[in-house]
């Protein structure tokens, strides 16, 4: 199934339910809009691209995939995220920041141990300290004790 | 209308200390974001809209503006030394750019594009100023039909330039649509598409949209994805083109201005495409067309001037209009909303500070990018030999800096990643994220001015809006554009013509 397929019945699929809801909201008429009426509007004609997707798909639109896939690499840089979104507030950006910056500097980059660390201790200090000082966006500071006025 | 008062005033705004020190750092950083490949304007716009939220007014968008076309101006560098583009309007510009490189030029290619760029952007810039106020002028007698005639126009103007199937950019820009109807209505107060979350109530946010999609999205695909370039970089020596070069370049730069800034002012005319454009004709016009691809001086010039005169152009129709004609510009528009600053046709008359100073800020950037990144070009070669291996660790740690700080929240955070994703499953089956994002933008102007133009009408009749000449006329581009392709098909069927071959 190209690629083409697989948009156009994902637009069909999103269409529906959409379809149902705007329903609910309440269409109105023509002549007095309800808040459905617009994004019923729309997924009729995601609905009508969907379908001429499904019907007329390109032939042969070169993937932009090129060369051998690094999973592995792509799920730790996504692990790391998803990691430093619930430790954020907790550990603070200072913390969080660190171990993002070297996990993805020692295993998804493959840098040594030493430079990993370094750069990712460097770097979050530096951010921290351009932001939360300079800057003064409020970044959390979670375990580490700052001083006044930061 | 006289100009040239409020243009002084314009100067005398964007002379003070602060402002310049806007101007300098926006077209600094805009350069070595251009510079870097992998980061373009949007995200890094996205990126420091958060840090300019703290920044008054004036000084906020005149650096905004200036990242953008100093990004413009840094991604020829990239282009010509190393042959990956630094951004996407610089693409054509490796083609003839590398190939001087390789003849030892590099240092007249950079200095031509550097010299085209400045007067490209300055042409354009005089160009935005003598119309604006025009356009504006006429603006304010536009109803919600016209509005909404005009950003359908727009609309399905998205869908025919920002990629290689029609229907696919389209798709995508329904989808953005959808997408920007998430929250609460604005005209009756109904949630929609929230399920139930506080989050959503307020609609999903534009900066983690686009720092998504395009930042974070492309930075994933370079972790799955790498192309190592092995390239050796020497520091080009005598930028300085020769006479010949002059000769060569005067009318590809010409060309190339008033082209930028007519694609620029189009809705959906993206640098990218202005440049792509001015490369074809200019092969086209040139007497030793095989020269192209080996090292054609006008090659470089022709391109980098049409990007950079299509980057100003841009700004007509979001200053006079409210109207961003590409993804960078949306990002300004929000900006500007983020400001208090609502751009359209009421923007001259109750902010002239904003409008002249960011035009006078942009004749400064223009003379600044020439006067100091031509010595500072020993710098960018520096920047580039930072391996990407460090690179993009630190480019996610802002991105995802950049989400939490425009709210201080952790949700923003958790919607770039997913946006990330998306945009990353995007980029690997050859999606375009633009559309999708400007469509976003567009969305609400779109629903309010439908449904008050339709409540207007008292019938709800579509024929309405073609009783009215600007909206009529407006309305039959848009199906003109949409129908283009089934004209063409039928018309090739007819004479059994084959398409030309792309490029050409």
């Amino acid at each position: 199934m190209t690629v083409d397929r697989v948009l156009g019945v994902g637009a069909i699929l999103v269409a529906i339910p959409v379809a149902v809801a705007s329903w609910g909201f309440g269409v109105g008429s023509p002549k007095s809009p309800g808040a459905g009426f617009w994004p019923l509007l729309i997924v009729v004609a995601m609905a009508g691209l969907g379908l001429s997707l499904i019907l007329h798909p390109s032939q042969a639109v070169p993937s932009a995939v090129t060369q051998d896939s690094r999973w592995g690499r792509l799920w730790i840089a996504l692990g790391t995220m998803a990691v430093y979104v619930v430790t954020l507030d907790r550990l603070g950006f200072l913390v969080a920041t660190t171990i993002l910056l070297f996990v993805q500097l020692r295993w998804v980059e493959s840098r040594t141990w030493r430079s990993s660390v370094w750069i990712a201790a460097l770097t979050a200090l530096v951010a921290f300290l351009l932001f939360r000082v300079l800057l003064k966006v409020p970044l959390p500071a979670g375990v580490i004790p700052l001083p006044r006025g930061w | 209308m006289d100009t040239i008062g409020p243009l002084l005033h314009g100067f005398a705004v964007a002379l003070t200390p602060g402002n310049l020190l806007a101007v300098l750092l926006g077209t600094f950083i805009g350069t070595v974001i251009g510079v870097l490949p992998g980061l373009g304007p949007t995200a890094s716009i996205a990126l420091l809209l958060p840090v300019t939220i703290g920044m008054d007014m004036v000084p906020a968008l005149i650096m905004l503006a200036g990242i953008y076309y100093g990004a413009m101006y840094g991604g020829s560098t990239t282009s010509i030394l190393v042959n990956i583009p630094g951004e996407a309007a610089s693409v054509v510009t490796c083609i003839d750019g590398y190939q001087m490189a390789r003849q030892g030029r590099a240092g007249p290619a950079l200095g031509m594009s550097a010299f085209g760029s400045f007067i490209g952007g300055t042409v354009s810039v005089v160009a935005v100023m003598l119309i604006s106020p025009f356009l504006a002028e006429a603006a304010l007698k536009f109803g919600p039909p016209e509005m909404f005639a005009l950003l359908f126009f727009a609309f399905t103007c998205i869908g025919g330039l920002t990629g290689k199937s029609r229907a696919r950019g389209l798709l995508m820009a329904c989808l953005g649509l959808l997408l920007g109807t998430i929250g609460t209505d604005d005209i009756q107060g109904v949630d929609r598409f929230v399920f139930g979350t506080l989050y959503l109530r307020d609609g999903i946010g534009l900066v983690p949209l686009a720092m998504g999609l395009f930042g974070l999205g492309e930075i994933i695909y370079n972790i799955e994805q790498r192309e190592e370039t092995g390239s050796v970089l020497e520091t080009p020596k005598n930028l300085l083109p020769t006479l010949k070069d002059w000769k060569d370049s005067a009318w590809p730069i010409a060309r190339g201005s008033v082209l930028g800034f007519g694609i620029g002012i189009l809705p959906g005319g993206m640098p990218a495409v202005a440049s792509l454009l001015s490369y074809a004709v200019e092969k086209r016009v040139a007497k030793r067309p095989e020269e192209f691809g080996h090292g054609a001086i006008q090659g470089v010039a022709g391109p980098e001037t049409a990007n950079n005169a299509a980057t100003a152009g841009g700004f007509v129709p979001l200053l006079t209009l409210g109207i961003p004609t590409n993804s960078v510009l949306a990002l300004m528009l929000a900006a500007m909303m983020l400001h208090g600053v609502t751009p359209g046709p009421l923007l001259l008359l109750k902010w002239p500070d904003v409008f002249w100073g960011v035009i006078a800020s942009m004749y400064i950037g223009n003379a600044m990018l020439l006067v100091l990144n031509l010595p500072m070009i020993g710098l960018f070669v520096q920047i580039l030999k930072v391996p990407y291996g460090i690179l993009s660790p630190l480019i996610i740690m802002f991105v995802l800096l950049g989400a939490y700080a425009l709210n201080n929240s952790v949700t923003d955070v958790l919607a770039t990643i997913l946006f990330g994703l998306v945009g990353y499953l995007m980029k690997r089956n050859g999606l375009e994220p633009a559309p999708l994002v400007l469509a976003f933008v567009l969305g609400p102007m779109l629903e309010n001015n439908l449904s008050k133009a339709l409540i207007m009408s008292r019938t709800g009749s579509p024929l309405f809006f073609f009783s009215r000449p600007i909206s009529g006329a407006l309305l039959t581009c848009a199906i003109l554009v949409l129908a283009f392709p089934l004209v063409r098909w039928g018309w090739r069927r007819a004479t059994g013509r084959r398409p030309a071959p792309a490029g050409a």
